[in-house]
């Protein structure tokens, strides 16, 4: 599953046009297509719906400001979520810097078996964890076990090689695992 | 010194995720096969991916597209331009607008719980905490409070936009397109102040003015979504007089 949900590149680059062109209808259908999956990325990204509601807001006016840099080499949905995961880094770096946000180092994991979680409860447990992850592996882990995204996808949307998307993911998981067993 | 079991664990989480090369699988399969270490870590590796993938979806609140649609206006936009194939004709204002109903009514009742709250946050009752000299308790104790009938709001909305779909798709031809629209965008102007209000109340949440803006805007949206769904009624029914009476209402407002 990828991030775009306008079928086909043709229909894109319509969509884009029309955006282009400055259409309220447009954005709206631009809206309609993609507003779940990004608010959903945000949300998870951001921890609370708050933050994560002015983080898709935000993301939505610059891609109306930067429509023009859109090349159309990324799929839109690609183009749009890397606009968001990147002011949500930014956001997070901004707020780290205000607060004692405590990111925990990534060395050192054990390899421990833990109790699957199977119930609401330890779900959310799962939810409170990924909370607790680094901020860029938090992004891999949501991108791409969450959001279903593959590598190519994530590491597209990141900014960085599948290599990075792949060490980033499984440093995340081993980390959840970690915090899912204490 | 990196471990055997630490060498295999990338490649145990590719085998998690389907991804791992053939020539690869069969050295890692013949590892787990007399390691139980790293077949605990596969599992629960599987068991983290498939749980990640059951996580609740959330749904972006109806209001946020109306911030949206009010910056991008700030920005150029117009909305004279084309089609809107993402939401065919009205239909999705007007579920918006009704599930909006629901919310306000359960909203007025929660503002005015909060509002009494608020305002006499001095009389105890059984189900308060008693206050301490800095107030702090109180404070936590309404937050709590607040917190937790936002909870049981949410989960009536979320039952109640399932009815509200019907009665969407029901209605969503009974109002002329141009009274339709100017209910629109008296409705946007109310979101926005809706916003704003939110806006403040999220950098200040104890500020008694910006929660009262807040409710006054939420009682004027009440209000005109009454009257509006008042009016589809009317008109439906073709009743001229009650639509006409409903219409110098709305201009006076």
């Amino acid at each position: 599953m990828g991030p775009s949900k306008v079928q086909g590149r043709e229909a894109e680059a319509a969509l884009v046009e029309r955006c282009r062109r400055g259409e309220m209808g447009a954005f709206e259908e631009l809206y309609g297509a993609y507003a779940g999956r990004l608010y959903n990325v945000a949300c998870r990204l951001l921890g609370n719906p708050a933050d994560a509601e002015d983080l898709v807001q935000e993301a939505f006016l610059q891609a109306h400001r930067k429509l023009d840099t859109f090349r159309g080499n990324a799929a839109l949905g690609t183009w749009l979520h890397r606009l968001l995961v990147n002011l949500g880094l930014d956001y997070l770096r901004s707020r780290a810097g205000r607060t004692a946000h405590a990111t925990a180092g990534m060395e050192d994991v054990n390899v421990v078996p833990f109790t699957r979680p199977e119930t609401v409860a330890e779900r959310i447990d799962l939810e409170h964890a990924i909370a607790r992850l680094p901020d860029g592996s938090r992004a891999a882990f949501v991108l791409h076990d969450v959001e279903g995204l593959d590598h190519k996808e994530v590491a597209a949307v990141l900014g960085v090689s599948e290599g990075t998307s792949k060490s980033q993911l499984h440093k995340a998981r081993l980390k959840l695992r970690e915090m899912l067993r204490q | 010194m990196t471990t055997p079991c630490e060498a295999f664990s990338a490649s145990i989480g590719e085998l998690a995720d389907g991804t791992l090369a053939p020539a690869e699988r069969g050295r890692v399969e013949a590892h787990l096969d007399h390691c139980a270490s790293c077949r605990a870590l596969l599992a629960d590796l599987e068991a983290i991916h498939r749980e990640a993938r059951q996580l609740p979806r959330a749904e972006p609140p109806a209001a946020l597209w109306t911030r949206i649609a009010e910056g991008l206006r700030t920005q150029g936009v117009s909305d004279g331009g084309g089609a809107n194939p993402a939401h065919p004709g009205n239909t999705k204002w007007w579920l918006a607008a009704a599930a909006a109903v629901v919310v306000l009514i359960i909203g007025g009742v929660l503002a005015s719980q909060i509002t009494r709250r608020g305002v006499t946050p001095e009389t105890p009752s059984s189900s308060t905490p008693p206050a301490n000299a800095s107030g702090n308790a109180d404070a936590t104790g309404l937050v709590e409070s607040v917190e937790a009938d936002l909870e049981a709001a949410e989960k009536h909305y979320e039952r109640a936009i399932a009815g509200l779909e019907k009665i969407a798709s029901a209605d969503e031809r009974s109002l002329d397109p141009q009274v339709a629209a100017t209910l629109k965008k008296n409705l946007e102007i109310i979101d926005s102040a809706i916003a704003e209000s939110r806006t403040a109340l999220r950098s200040e949440p104890q500020s008694a003015p910006a929660r009262e803006s807040l409710f006054e805007a939420l009682r004027r949206k009440m209000s005109l979504l009454q009257d509006t769904i008042a009016l589809m009624n009317e008109m439906r029914k073709g009743n001229q007089a009650g639509t006409a009476q409903i219409l110098e209402g709305l201009q006076k407002s």
